[in-house]
């Protein structure tokens, strides 16, 4: 399922090959680089709560533009008053981009091992089929 | 309902709206790419120090060395096949000599002989300043200007054959600093700069340390900056640089 994103992902930069819009130049593609940043940052969190059986489609699209704005707004506006806010932005994204990879991972290592953990018991319980006559929970 | 948008169990609806959001976000990560057009206006919005790590990243330093080795394969094979088609008559024999003598002279051939061997090195005294070396002391690093000068003088007093840490100086060659970095044929080199030259090494020394002359001002800021030593032999690399000509043509009257 992890996949389909990632194949996503590739189709919409063959997109944009394929319509060959130029890359856009200059400090607007500063300001859009970040965007992205906003934007991967955003698909973590929705992956995560989509693991998590908490997604909203409704709350994941509108977070995925209104941060991509946010985050394009903010290193435009630290460069009107000579912040660097690119700075600021990247460090909250990266930090929460970091948090969320890791919980998809613990998410997908945990799925694996109880997966590995149920195969093995209903192993045993064919094998001894004696022993599983007794009543016992289903983990 | 398609057979397949049945199957989404309520688990995996997050996997539409994120598979779409990605597609966006493809798109969007292929605009902001830095691509061989955008890379000159997107360096310019760059910190200083990023700016030195980019540029370093950038630099292939395996595919130049396989191409300067290429060349230097292809040089060898050409004087061979000269040296092969000369080989019948004394006609062609003489003007193989004579084509050998000009690629020497054009520095297209590795060449062996006694010279000198002058290093020029950041001053330690000042480098304190980290990131920024010299910032603080311009006179404490080693500029383009100095290496340059060094090399001027070195011709000047009988050098006849010149490298800049192993790259040949020849025709058209050209010493040029950019950033913090110094370029030699257009390849980037770093402090300390090794100049080799082949010539009379008494001449060249004496050269070198003229009161007044190039490396004076240089020794003035830190003698430690300056080392000259003598060398019985020493061999220099071919020029493996650009030969390519896109607008001088021979003139008529010397066909």
């Amino acid at each position: 399922m992890i996949l389909v994103p990632i194949i996503a992902l590739i189709i919409g930069a063959a997109i944009a090959l394929a319509v060959k819009l130029p890359p856009v130049p200059g400090v607007y593609g500063q300001y859009l680089a970040v965007a992205c940043l906003a934007g991967f940052d955003t698909i973590c969190g929705g992956v995560r709560a989509g693991l998590e059986d908490k997604f909203r489609a409704e709350v994941f699209i509108t977070g995925f533009f209104s941060n991509v704005l946010i985050a394009f707004f903010l290193a435009w506006f630290g460069d009107q008053i000579y912040i660097n806010l690119f700075l600021a932005v990247a460090l909250v994204l990266g930090a929460r981009i970091f948090t969320n990879l890791s919980l998809i991972r613990r998410y997908g290592l945990t799925k694996w091992q109880d997966a590995r953990e149920r195969k093995k018991l209903q192993a045993q319980a064919q094998t001894q089929p004696v022993a599983s006559a007794q009543p016992e929970p289903n983990p | 309902m398609t057979p397949f948008a049945s199957r989404i169990s309520k688990q995996d609806a997050w996997v539409l709206p994120v598979s779409l959001m990605c597609l966006v976000l493809g798109f969007m990560c292929c605009m902001a790419w830095v691509t061989q057009t955008t890379r000159s206006t997107r360096m310019n919005y760059l910190p200083a120090d990023q700016k030195i790590r980019v540029n370093e990243a950038g630099v292939d330093i395996e595919a130049f060395q396989q191409m300067t080795t290429e060349v230097k394969k292809l040089h060898q094979d050409n004087t061979r096949l000269e040296q092969a088609l000369s080989g019948h008559t004394s006609e062609t024999q003489a003007l193989n000599e004579s084509l050998q003598e000009l690629k020497l002279f054009a520095g297209m051939t590795p060449v062996v002989g006694p010279g000198v061997v002058v290093t020029l090195r950041d001053s330690p005294k000042f480098s304190g300043s980290g990131l920024d070396p010299g910032g603080t002391q311009p006179d404490s690093i080693i500029h383009d200007v100095d290496a340059l000068k060094v090399c001027n003088e070195l011709i000047a007093s009988g050098a006849e054959a010149i490298a800049v840490n192993n790259h040949r100086i020849a025709g058209n060659s050209s010493l040029r600093c950019v950033g913090t970095t110094i370029l030699v044929n257009d390849v980037k080199i770093a402090s300390p700069v090794i100049i080799q030259a082949i010539g009379d090494p008494k001449t060249m020394i004496g050269a070198m340390n003229m009161p007044g002359g190039v490396l004076a001002e240089i020794r003035q800021t830190d003698p430690r900056m300056v080392q000259i030593e003598a060398v019985s032999s020493q061999m220099l690399p071919e020029y493996v640089g650009k030969t390519t000509r896109n607008f001088a043509k021979l003139a008529k009257e010397s066909k």
